[in-house]
Formats: structure tokens, sequence, C-alpha cells
């Protein structure tokens, strides 16, 4: 009975208008379907998130009837005014209730609107009137959307029809904007003629039907792009408060960005609620004594190990680095019949299988193969060195190559000395010396930490220099997450890590882990969650995660005394034979950047693999030429 | 009892069965085992079902080092014997092939769009690498790695630690 009202008013009123009879056709079928269940709020628009009461519907009805007249009549208020008002006094409805929403929106709609002055934000001004047009006090619980303020006219039910697709397409394109792009956004607004629509299922034609035509004053649409966007510029704008030291800004700002992460899916959300919680930390506990991931204590060295090999397995980065690493030493080591690795950062050994079977298959037999592998201290005075070792021991036994091992546990890199490394060779008794033992020095991922006390890095460069080996490959990240500002260094870690955690969804797992994938790929991004708390969240000695770019190493190993060696083709055939194994070379690319190699996903490279000799040393130079030569 | 019918001339078959020569050809392994080295993997494993001689025959080393080498590119020309050995240590071209080149070539035949850089380069499997993975995943499989399994039993070496009697 109600309904058939309702149908009547509506398909009447709203003849003139556009969609009412999209509307009226939707509630007819809802009627059908909801025969005698409506004692109370209405169940299929519960389902999609609006509650109104099945006895209010008629009302609600001619509301938004006369809402859409109100609308379409106060069309004549002009960009400038509508984007000054949204940009300071917006104030924000769940339309989850529906009818106290239309009521609201017609009370103020009916009133002329007054334009209060904006409620002063929190001490500091600068950062949000800056940055961002985000009204300080956010209550409810949706996001904030925009409106813009299409031609005036009633939305036709083509325009309806046509906002369907749109919304579903709101992907979550995850733009990464600086602050600059304040002006583009706002010319985005006005250009745009049509309305989006909120990001619950699509069919929630109630309020694309209300918020037809025009001048909305007060609005509340989810679009999940400008979501997105809102969602950086506030991560930005709680960056530039911690800067300027306005804890209390920052507070206020983290909340919000909680909030608004929610709305998001997928990498975005995900890579938003670390950032969040870095910062939270940073504002509510200055000096986190021991924070989790603020330094790799000893407790957590085997959860880190363990992190890290699931790291290793989702994604390729690791794989290209040995792989990478490793044909750059073979190449270093052809013709030599006694070699020795110092590997920096031993784990659990997973770069040396592919060595050593390269080793025992090249061109005139294996070498006699030696290993020295550093780690840090762990807590349960469980030798995991050595049992790496062991296993590294057997495996080059069953491939006949001659090896031998030597585990150092060092709390930093820094506490090494030269005769540790060289030592063995002494005490091994009847070495004969007329086959000098040649040395490689490999560093996947180890060397930015020693950027934490200053002299660490200048020390280890030394070590290295005075084994005097024949080949130093060194992976690092390729960001700069060490500039002396920490907006700098903030800006930076959201671009890398965003893009890293698009690759992790994006790339496909490897053939043999999919039933692991899933769980492969959560742990790895608690890694990369450990290093994004260090880099926001701390400070001084602490802050180990100090990333640097390519040039920015290339440039300390030259001021140190090193050479760079160019990585060959064969490693860069390699490199994107594996890639198209393990991703289907969806995204990822393999890049030469003037002699080292660097895996990226689409246009951004996030690791670079590089190799260099010590300047000058006739060993190592006359190395090089054999190789080049052969 | 498989029957390989050889082409026979028109003539000679109003002769009845005295005119064609059968060649049963399980009663030669070697040749079944030839033939079948010509498959690829996916077939060579369907034929491994057909019968006991022809899983037995299917199985062999030298079979699956056949299939393994007619999918690869070899890229230097490595000592071939030396190869085998390692092979044979880390567990053999049957294991090297399930576990590392069927997928990949799975994996190369299932892209369909490839950036011209990566075509060149990545459309066959190289050796070498199938070669690393596969010492990888043997790695891996001798146990502990990740903490994620027990402590291998099989070695006694645990018996050259000191126990103390006191």
């Amino acid at each position: 009975m109600k309904r058939e009202h309702q149908e009547a008013a509506a398909g009447g009123d709203r003849r003139g208008g556009g969609g009412g009879n999209w509307y009226a056709a939707a509630e007819q079928e809802k009627g059908k379907a909801l025969m005698g269940t409506d004692d109370g709020v209405d169940e299929l628009l519960a389902a999609l998130g609006y509650k109104v009461r099945s006895s209010d519907m008629a009302d609600v009805a001619q509301k938004l009837e006369q809402l859409e007249m109100a609308m379409g009549s106060s069309a004549a208020a002009n960009d400038d005014a509508l984007l000054a008002h949204l940009a300071f006094d917006t104030v924000h409805y769940n339309p989850s209730d529906l009818s106290n929403w239309v009521d609201n929106i017609l009370s103020e709609l009916n009133a002329p609107p007054p334009l209060p002055q904006p409620p002063p934000p929190p001490p500091a001004d600068d950062p949000l009137s800056l940055q961002f047009d985000l009204p300080p006090a956010v209550t409810e619980q949706y996001t904030i959307g925009t409106v813009d303020l299409p031609d005036g006219s009633p939305c036709k039910p083509a325009d309806v029809d046509e906002l369907q697709p749109e919304a579903s397409t709101a992907s979550s394109g995850w733009l990464i904007s600086q602050s600059g792009h304040q002006p583009e956004v706002a010319k985005s607004l006005r250009d745009r003629k049509r309305l989006k629509v909120c990001s619950s299922p699509p069919s929630s034609t109630i309020t694309a039907d209300a918020a037809t035509a025009a001048a909305a004053q007060q609005v509340v649409i989810v679009d999940s792009q400008e979501a997105g966007i809102r969602l950086v510029h506030a991560l930005m704008a709680c960056a530039e408060a911690v800067q300027k030291e306005n804890l209390k800004a920052a507070g206020a700002i983290v909340k919000q960005i909680s909030v608004l992460a929610a709305s998001q899916g997928g990498a975005m959300r995900k890579v938003a609620g670390y950032f969040a919680e870095a910062l939270a930390r940073r504002i509510y506990r200055p000096q986190p004594p021991r924070g989790m991931g603020c330094s790799s204590t000893v407790e957590s060295a085997a959860l880190d190990d363990m992190l890290h090999h699931h790291f290793y397995e989702s994604c390729p980065y690791l794989k290209f680095a040995h792989f990478t690493a490793n044909q750059a030493i073979l190449e270093a080591f052809a013709g030599f019949r006694r070699v020795h690795v110092v590997d920096f950062g031993m784990r659990q050994g997973l770069q040396w299988p592919a060595l050593l079977q390269a080793l025992a298959l090249r061109q005139g037999g294996p070498p006699s193969f030696r290993l020295t592998g550093i780690g840090p201290p762990q807590p349960d005075n469980s030798d995991a060195l050595q049992e790496v070792g062991w296993k590294l021991a057997q495996l080059a036994k069953t491939i006949r190559v001659d090896f031998r091992y030597r585990g150092f546990v060092a709390a930093s890199l820094a506490d090494l000395d030269p005769y540790m490394l060289l030592g063995p060779e002494a005490d091994g008794g009847g070495v004969e010396d007329d086959e000098p033992e040649v040395v490689a020095v490999n560093s996947i991922l180890e060397l930015h930490r020693l950027l934490a006390r200053p002299g660490a890095l200048e020390k280890v460069l030394g070590t290295i220099r005075a084994v005097r080996p024949v080949i130093v490959t060194v992976v690092e990240q390729e960001a700069n997450h060490n500039g002396r500002a920490f907006l700098d260094r903030f800006t930076e870690a959201l671009h890398y890590y965003s893009t890293m955690f698009d690759s992790l969804e994006g790339g496909a797992s490897p053939p043999a882990a999919v039933e692991v994938g899933g769980h492969d790929q959560a742990m790895a991004e608690i890694y990369l969650g450990r290093q994004i708390y260090n880099v926001v969240a701390c400070e001084g000695a602490e802050r180990t995660e100090r990333h640097e770019t390519l040039p920015q190493w290339r440039a300390r190993m030259s001021r140190t005394g090193f050479d760079s060696v160019p990585i060959g083709s064969n490693a860069f055939k390699q490199a994107s034979m594996l890639l198209a194994l393990f991703s289907g070379g969806e995204g990822y690319r393999v890049e030469e950047n003037d002699g080292c190699l660097t895996l990226g996903w689409h246009t951004r490279p996030l690791i670079a693999t590089s190799a260099w000799r010590a300047a000058g040393d006739p060993l190592s130079t006359s190395a090089s030429c054999r190789t080049a030569s052969s | 009892m498989m029957m390989l019918l050889l082409p026979h001339r028109e003539e000679e078959e109003e002769g009845g069965a005295a005119g064609r020569r059968r060649f049963p050809i399980n009663d030669n392994a070697d040749l079944l085992a030839e033939v079948l080295g010509r498959l690829d993997g996916r077939s060579l494993a369907v034929a491994g079902c057909v019968c006991r001689l022809w899983s037995a025959v299917g199985r062999r080393e030298a079979v699956w080092e056949a299939v393994c080498h007619r999918h690869v590119a070899v890229g230097r020309a490595g000592a071939a014997g030396g190869t085998r050995s390692v092979v044979a240590a880390l567990g053999g071209y049957r294991r090297l092939y399930r576990l590392c080149i069927g997928p990949a070539l799975d994996r190369l035949a299932g892209v369909r769009r490839q950036g011209p850089a990566v075509s060149s380069a990545a459309r066959h499997v190289s050796l070498s690498l199938a070669l690393s993975l596969f010492s990888i995943d043997c790695y891996e499989r001798l146990g502990g790695v990740g903490g994620r399994q027990q402590q291998p039993p099989a070695s006694l070496l645990f018996l050259c630690k000191p126990v103390d009697v006191s």
C-alpha cells in the first residue's frame, strides 16, 4: 500500500526530473522482493548501507523530491563560493540514516547557508591551509568527498546510467602527489561534469538521485579516488606537522588517516596503515626505547630471518639480487683455482647453492671454494650460522665441490677486522702458496645500516680494501631515505613503499609456492612494515634503514677508492629470464644503469646491484684483465 | 602387446598376414626409450601410464635427460658429463623437469604479451637458470630452512659432538 503510494508520488512528481522513473522502478523491484519483512528497517536498503525505516519510506521519498527541487533551483551559486564553502565549513552527515540526512540537508538548504568563520585549526594554521582543505574535525564515519557543479540541469536517466560503470571503475589508482598537486586537484573538481557515486555498491541509486543537479552545499559522497588523494594529503600534512614539532595537530590528523585508509583497498590501505602507525609512534612516543622494528635487537634476529625468507619467496627482488651478484662473482672468479667469498649477511645462505652449482659446472672444473659468513648474534645461543654452513657443506659434497666454511658472529659489520676475514689461511696448515686465493665480498642490503653511526661505513670499506678483493658486489635499495629533513624522507618512503606494495599485489607468485603464496605475501608485508617503522619512527643510531640511491653509493664508493666493474650482459639476460619466469614479466623491469643493474616495478627502480673492485690494486686489475680476455 | 605396423606395399596385402611385418615395440626397450625421449614432458608423463614397461622406461634418467635438453637452450658448451653428475646429485633430470623446466615452460607459454626486450631473451629457459633454481630447491630440501622444518635427523654427525656424561 505504502509502496504504491510512493511510486505514484515518485512517478508523478518526477516526470519532469531525471532518474525518478528509475528510482520508482527500483523501488518497485524492492517492493516485490520484500514482502512482509519490513517491520523496521528496510532490509534491502540496509544491505546497501542505508537505514531507512519502511514506515518512513514515503516521507523520505517525498523529501528527496523536495531536495532535488531545492538543489535545482540554487544553481546560481558560482564555483568559487562553492569551493570556498567546501573548503572551510563543510559539515558532513552520515547518509546511512537516510531520513535524518535528508531532513538535515533540506533544513540547511532552506536556511541561507551562513558561511561562518572556519573554526581555527589547532595551533598551527600553516600546515592545514597550505596543504589542503581537510576540515579540522570529522566526527562522522564517512570520508570526505567532493561534489562538483554540474550545469544545473537535473540528472537525466542517461547520466545516472553512466554513473554506474564509472563508480565501479573507481580504481585504487595510487596517486602519490607532491604538495604542489593541490591546484590540479581543484581544477579537476571544477572540470568534471558528472557526479561520483559513493563506493558502496553502485546500485545505490538513492544517493545518485538525491544529489543530482546543482550546488549541494553539504554533501557526503565517497569516491575512492578522491579519498585516495585525501589520504595522501593527510599523510603529508601529518608529516609536515611532525617536522614542525606540532604534535597536537599531527595527532589529530593521524586519527583521520586511519579513517581515510579504511575506505581504500589493497595496497593503499596497507601502506597507509603502516605509515599511520609509524607516525603515531613518532608522535606519542618520541624516543621509543626498543620499539618494534626500530632496531634489529637480538631477540628479533630470528624473526628477521624468517620474515626475510618469506620476502625472498614472495617477490623477485632478493632473487634478482642473488642471481646478478652470483653472475658477477662467477665472472670475476674465472680462471682461479682457489676462491673465497665473504658474505656480510649470511642469514639462510640462499644465495650460495646457485653459485656452488655454477662453479661445479664451469669450464675447467670447480675450484676449491671457501665461504665466510657473517651474521648477527642469535638470542638463544643457537648457532644458526654453523647450521647454514653444514647444509651448504652437504650440498657441496653431493656436487663434489671442495668446500670450507667459517661463520662469524658480529653485532655490527664495523666490528670486523681484516685479519678475521683472512685468518684461516694462515692456520690452514699445508696450504700451497702457488695458487693465489682470490676474495669476493658480497653485501646484500647490509651497507646502509652502517650509515647510522658516523665512521662505521668508512671503517668497513677500509676493511674490505685491506682484504684485497677481486670483486665487491653491493646490492642496495634504490631510494633516498636518508635525507636530513623528516618530510623529505617521509615523502620518498611513501613513494617507495607504495610501489613495493603494489608490486607485491600485482606480481604473480612463483609456480612452486602457489599454495603458500598468500602466507608469504603477508609476511613480506610485515617485513616491509618493519622497515617503514624504522624509517619514520626512529632517529639517530636506531634508524638503521638509511637507504641511499645508486648515484649516492657510487659517489661513496669512488671516494673510498673503488672502481666500478660493469655487470655484464649475461647477468642482464639471466635476470630478464628470471623475471619472465617468476612474474610473467608483467610489471617488473630490469634496467641497466651505467654498468649497474636495477630491478623496478613499472617505471620505478626499487633495488640496484653494482660491482666494484679496489682501484689500483695489481691483483684485482690483472684478474679483471683475464676475465675480459677469456 | 603394442604393434607398430610398418608401411607395406599394396601388392602384398592380398597375401594376408604373411605379407605384414610386425614389430612389437615392447620387445625393444632401448628403441622405446629413444622414441619416448623425443616427447615433451607432459606427453612423456602420460605415456608412463600406458603399461608397466612404458612406465619403467619412461622413468629412465636418460629419457628425461633427452627431454630436458630438447626443451632447454644450452648456453655455452658445458661439460656434458659434468652436468649429468651434478644433476644426478641434485635429484635427477626427472625432478629437474618437474620442478624447474616444466613450470617455466608453462609460464612462458602462458605469457601472451611481452615487451620487445623480454621476448628475445626469455623465449627459452636456459639450462643454467634451471640448474640454479634446482640447486636452491635441493638446498631447501635439506631441511631446516627458515626454521619451518625439523632438524634433519639423517646425519649421524651428532655423534661427533662431545657428550656430557658427568
